[in-house]
């Protein structure tokens, strides 16, 4: 371990509740490390640190290691951002009695996670307080785990439509009003279900994952590391350039590759390119949901160019296959830097002339002032990220807290507002486009010359741990890498922005008034853009009106109108 | 005949329901694209709508997952007749790169009979407005439907060939 992280705050912390963890910390990567405890100790020591030291609840990673070590693995990660420090622990659970002890009562932020690795792994978490299924399809059968190694990454299991998560009960006297599963361009399809009293929100549940592709079951069985970048930018058809950058970098700095900066600097310009289209996109559409479809109108105007620009430098509008293991696959040449330059003095001028007519627009203001409160405290008990978490005060921000690519040299602002309501987190995206500009610029003042892609012999080192953290539009997309034999990763694991961010929605939308839901759910940005329909259900008559999109939507107009 | 029927009954105005039965999100914002100013698809009559009752055209993204399915199969069956299924989208179209996982059935035929397809990764929206046109019977088709003999996995090749040429002449 290295002297500075010695001296860091936590570790002193950490050190002092639980003195024989020093001896176990190993510093795998700077500014990453990794601790094996027994597993009554790892709940203990998670607990402690989120609740007592500040960390944040990143995501666990559930590992079936059985071919080699003949146990399963499960690692919880944890963030310092104010240090700059990520921690691991990791805790090996026999075969035949894969049980840990939950720690979402004290920690809400792991709810999904461990969720998720009963789901995929089999791990039990004990005395979880929501233990429903979570990511796999309705009629998936019960007592599979498709990440174990068992199974085939195409083996197609029988239908057993018996085991349907059960639903969440209502609050007493309340009305349900379910939503979905098809919001078109959500993340993903998604089916809510609210409990109003009257036209308030009192409650809510979720139940979503219509989109798994079985990722990471691709990645672990099927794929070498210079395949996987195509698939992982897939993740995503927004913001893939995150997803194949911090994979990568996780391979890179597990396996200690030195990339050029050359090809640093060009991954960072692709990224902000892509914050900046996203944003433009996300304020759009949070204009179409509130129906000022002026704004939707041009802010998509001023975003084709973009566009256009990507498909000039990379060769497609979206999926960029820019990334490889050890640098880049295409340089910027100087011409496609005067485009990007020409473009992005366009855009900044157009898009500042439509700035100054949001920041005062009164009807705007109406509808997402003090609308969707996320206060401070449970922006980071929930584990927010993104313009979600700085639109609440909540100061993290990967691209200053855990830099990759070339941030690090670029000085990156944050941006931060403690308005913690839609209107907050609404500055917070429209500051970064600018925020965006002024970095591709300085970038591609700062880029130096020189090769794009390093030099790699033979196979990469096996049994290697890294993770690494981009800075999505959305938030914080996280990827953790475990290298394996035959240049394939053995475990890859990744969380997407949206996935701690839905978990605070249900927070979001509690009191809310049913025509602000759309905008609360839309103001993380999932692209929210059309409801399929909403059914009430009246549970003291059971009377069942069917509410379109459309009325849905008027609703939310009206209020707009007054 | 359904192209025939499509531009008797849809030519003038077409009314899209758009569903993303697990896509990336790519073709999404695509297919929002070509409503917005560059592109206004609106100048030839069509736009989203919010139910699908009141749609003439599902406009399909995403390779179809298990849990999705039996989602689509509802709203296409909540859709008036005559109606086109356009596939927009490589995922959309065969399933891309996850055709065979666990997960996923591999593409929106699997589920619903599809009218066009759109490939591409994602597609450029002019594609995806000449793939609405082509449906309409606007324009031109560019490219013949063949039909090429398709050889099963685990198919006996050989023994078919063997049992084909005993048959009698006159039999075939």
């Amino acid at each position: 371990m290295s002297p500075e992280t010695l001296q860091k705050k936590f570790l002193r912390g950490l050190t002092e509740q639980f003195p024989d963890i020093l001896g176990k910390l190993q510093e795998h990567v700077p500014g990453q490390l990794i601790a094996v405890l027994p597993r009554e100790e790892l709940p203990k020591v998670t607990k402690y640190a989120v609740n007592q030291l500040g960390a944040r609840f990143v995501i666990t990673v559930a590992t079936d290691q059985r071919d080699k070590t003949g146990d399963f693995g499960i690692s919880y990660i944890l963030a310092f951002d104010e240090e700059k420090q990520f921690l691991v622990l990791h805790s090996n659970l026999p075969a035949d009695d894969p049980r840990i002890e939950s720690v979402t009562p004290e920690v809400p932020a792991a709810n999904w996670a461990e969720r998720e690795a009963y789901d995929m792994v089999g791990i039990v978490p004990e005395g979880h307080p929501d233990p429903r299924r979570l990511v796999l399809p309705d009629d998936f059968p019960a007592g599979i785990h498709p990440l174990r190694k068992e199974y085939q990454y195409n083996t197609r299991f029988p239908s057993e439509p018996q085991n349907a998560p059960p639903r969440m009960p209502p609050p007493e006297g309340s009305t349900v009003v379910p939503i979905g599963p098809f919001y078109p361009t959500l993340e993903e399809p998604a089916y809510f279900r609210l409990f109003l009293d009257g036209e308030r929100v009192v409650g809510s549940d979720y139940r979503g994952f219509y989109n798994h592709r079985a990722v990471e079951k691709l990645g672990d069985s099927e794929l070498n590391y210079n395949q996987v970048p195509f698939v992982a930018q897939q993740i995503c058809g927004i913001c893939g350039q995150v997803h194949s950058c911090a994979y990568v970098e996780a391979v890179e700095r597990a396996c200690e590759i030195e990339v050029p900066m050359r090809a640093k600097y060009i991954r960072t310009i692709l990224l902000e390119l892509e914050r900046i289209h996203s944003h433009l996109l996300w304020v759009g559409l949070a204009g179409h949901i509130i129906a000022f479809d002026t704004v939707l109108m041009q802010l998509w105007r001023i975003r084709e160019p973009v566009m256009w620009l990507m498909e000039r430098v990379t060769g497609n509008r979206k999926h960029y296959s820019s990334n490889l293991v050890g640098g880049v696959r295409f340089d910027i040449t100087p011409e496609a830097a005067d485009d990007i330059r020409r473009v992005l003095a366009k855009v900044e001028e157009e898009f500042k002339a439509v700035v100054d007519a949001v920041l005062i627009d009164t009807s705007l203001m109406a509808r997402l002032k003090d609308v969707g409160i996320l206060t401070e405290e449970n922006a980071r008990a929930l584990g927010a990220v993104g313009p979600t978490a700085r639109g609440s005060n909540v100061a993290i921000d990967c691209r200053v807290d855990h830099p990759y690519a070339a941030y690090d040299q670029l000085d990156v602002q944050k941006q931060v507002q403690d308005g913690c309501d839609c209107w907050a987190r609404t500055l917070v995206r429209l500051y970064e486009v600018f925020e965006s500009i002024r970095l591709v610029r300085k970038a591609l003042d700062q880029m130096p010359g020189g090769p794009i892609m390093a030099k790699i012999d033979g196979p990469l080192p096996a049994d290697r741990i890294a993770l690494c953290s981009v800075e999505a539009a959305r938030g914080e997309s996280h990827h953790y890498v475990r290298t394996g034999e035959d240049n394939r990763p053995y475990r890859w694991r990744l969380r997407a922005p949206t996935y701690p961010n839905l978990q605070a929605v249900g927070c979001m939308i509690q009191g809310v008034n049913l025509a602000d839901v759309p905008i609360c759910i839309g103001s993380y940005d999932p692209c929210f853009s059309c409801t399929e329909r909403v059914e009430t259900l009246d549970v003291n008559t059971n009377e069942i009106r069917v509410y379109t999109r459309e009325e849905l939507q008027e609703l939310s107009r009206r209020k707009t109108l007054g | 005949m359904i192209a025939d029927l499509c531009k008797k009954m849809l030519g003038k105005s077409l009314w899209l329901f758009h569903t993303n039965c697990g896509a990336c999100n790519g073709c999404d914002i695509e297919v929002i694209d070509v409503l917005t100013p560059y592109y206004d698809v609106e100048r030839f009559g069509m736009k989203l709508v919010g139910s699908p009752r009141h749609a003439d055209a599902l406009v399909v993204t995403g390779s179809v997952s298990r849990q999705v399915a039996p989602a689509l199969r509802r709203l296409y069956e909540a859709t008036p007749d005559p109606k086109v299924v356009i596939a927009v989208g490589t995922c959309a179209v065969g399933g891309n790169i996850w055709f065979d996982t666990y997960n996923i059935l591999g593409g929106a035929d699997k589920v619903v009979p599809v009218t066009v397809y759109i490939p591409g990764c994602p597609p450029r929206p002019e594609a995806i407005i000449y793939g609405a046109a082509l449906a309409l019977g606007m324009v031109p088709k560019k490219v013949k439907p063949q039909h090429e003999q398709h050889v099963p996995r685990g198919f006996d090749l050989d023994a078919y060939i063997a049992k084909w040429q005993d048959t009698p002449v006159v039999a075939r």
